[in-house]
């Protein structure tokens, strides 16, 4: 029941800012407040006169995961899985990973177990596998795509190979773009741990020099399985 | 002309611009208001968790209903604490457990400026500090302990080991002196 003193009812308002009364009184309260317009913004005043006493505690810290745990429920923020999913660079690391452990449990069955493996990678861009390298014990060198590639007429491809860096880098050969391709030992010649690979953009039917002189698409170093 | 504290105002806008879907707005709300609110939720509740989930429930709550935000029924802080302080209330009354802790008035002069002074000599913003410190400790603290830690009149009675209607009378003499200090 609400008092008619006015007075009264002053005292009511803010006993109920402060929540001073059980949950009944409070929610008996708060109807009285929607329909009294005098009342509601007599409760607003003593909320607002509130706000300087919140002023005496000294700001907390936010734990990172408190505004991740907002957006999340908010609906302003996908949930880790479906960025996943979504998530070009994780598809392709995950695809370059899983060949590299296929060619691990895959390698002591075979003949031409690979000794060696490469991971390409667009520079700069650690989680952005563009091809895979697998280096048989023969020597025998596989050049696999795992993203599509497209490039003009006006270039070519070049595969190249740095061994030595006293002797600079050594060509491959041209390579067609998001197609598969063999190298045999002969031409690879042996490979060690760290040999660099690169693939990089050159004019129509290669470098004119025996140095690369396009943009490096792709680079990794070999990796001994 | 609008005398609004400008961070009250930065708060408004921000709101206003929630209402109309503005996510970087959202942030910046959240960015302004949440550090003190969570101290607050934290000396409400007196522990870290409680005090979280509470905040996480009343921004989502604000971002939701941010259109029914009117400016002139008050200032979009003072939303974001009557939001803040239901929700704890409700999960304070249900776990009936009093909070560890104590409120920030342990070097408050007591008494301090007369109510006529102090409405002087505050701002709008301070005046509520001044206007507490005008009361006698018996009057201010189980007034604290409702706004700081959401108690009862029950609740005080019980943590301060004083009557019930001793409580009630104290509470409301202090909270007559305070209408009167901030002329309500």
């Amino acid at each position: 029941m609400i008092p008619d003193d006015r007075q009264e009812q002053h005292l009511l308002i803010a006993e109920y800012v402060l929540g001073l009364h059980d949950a009944q009184r409070q929610q008996e309260i708060a109807a009285w407040l929607d329909r009294d317009a005098e009342a509601s913004r007599m409760a607003s005043q003593w909320q607002e006169h509130w706000l300087g006493a919140t002023e005496l505690l000294e700001p907390a810290p936010l734990p990172p995961r408190l505004w991740r745990r907002v957006a999340r429920r908010a609906g302003l923020a996908r949930p880790w899985w479906q960025l996943a999913w979504q998530s070009p660079g994780l598809w392709r690391t995950m695809t370059a990973s899983l060949l590299v452990v296929v060619a691990l449990l895959l390698g002591p069955l075979r003949q031409d177990a690979p000794a060696y493996t490469v991971v390409l990678q667009a520079p700069g861009e650690a989680s952005s596998p563009g091809w895979q390298i697998t280096v048989s014990n023969a020597g025998d060198l596989q050049l696999t795509p795992l993203v599509e590639s497209r490039y003009s007429a006006q270039h070519s491809v070049q595969f190249w190979t740095l061994k030595d860096p006293g002797k600079g880098p050594r060509s491959l050969g041209l390579v067609e773009p998001s197609q598969p391709m063999v190298i045999p030992a002969s031409q690879v010649g042996g490979v060690q741990s760290g040999q660099l690979f690169e693939l990089t953009l050159e004019p129509p039917g290669g470098s004119p020099g025996a140095r690369p002189t396009g943009p490096v698409l792709y680079i990794g170093r070999a990796v001994a399985l | 002309m609008d005398d609004t504290p400008p961070d009250l105002e930065v708060g408004n806008a921000l709101m206003l611009a929630c209402a109309s879907g503005d996510r970087q707005a959202f942030h910046q709300l959240y960015l302004n208001e949440a550090p003190r609110m969570l101290a607050f939720a934290r000396r409400f509740t007196g522990e870290s968790a409680s005090a979280e989930d509470a905040l996480q429930d009343t921004f989502v709550q604000v971002w939701k209903n941010a259109n029914r935000f009117r400016r002139e029924r008050g200032s979009a802080r003072s939303w974001l604490y009557a939001v803040l302080r239901y929700r704890l209330l409700n999960q304070h009354r249900r776990d009936s457990r009093y909070p560890a802790g104590d409120f920030p008035d342990q070097d408050w002069p007591d008494p301090g400026l007369s109510p006529e002074q102090c409405y002087l000599a505050g701002s709008d913003r301070k005046i509520m500090i001044e206007c507490l410190k005008t009361l006698r400790v018996e009057r201010r603290r189980p007034i604290l302990m409702a706004y700081y830690m959401g108690l009862s009149y029950e609740q005080i009675a019980d943590s301060l080991s004083v009557p019930l209607g001793t409580i009630k009378s104290r509470i409301r003499s202090g909270l007559k002196t305070l209408q009167a200090c901030l002329q309500l």
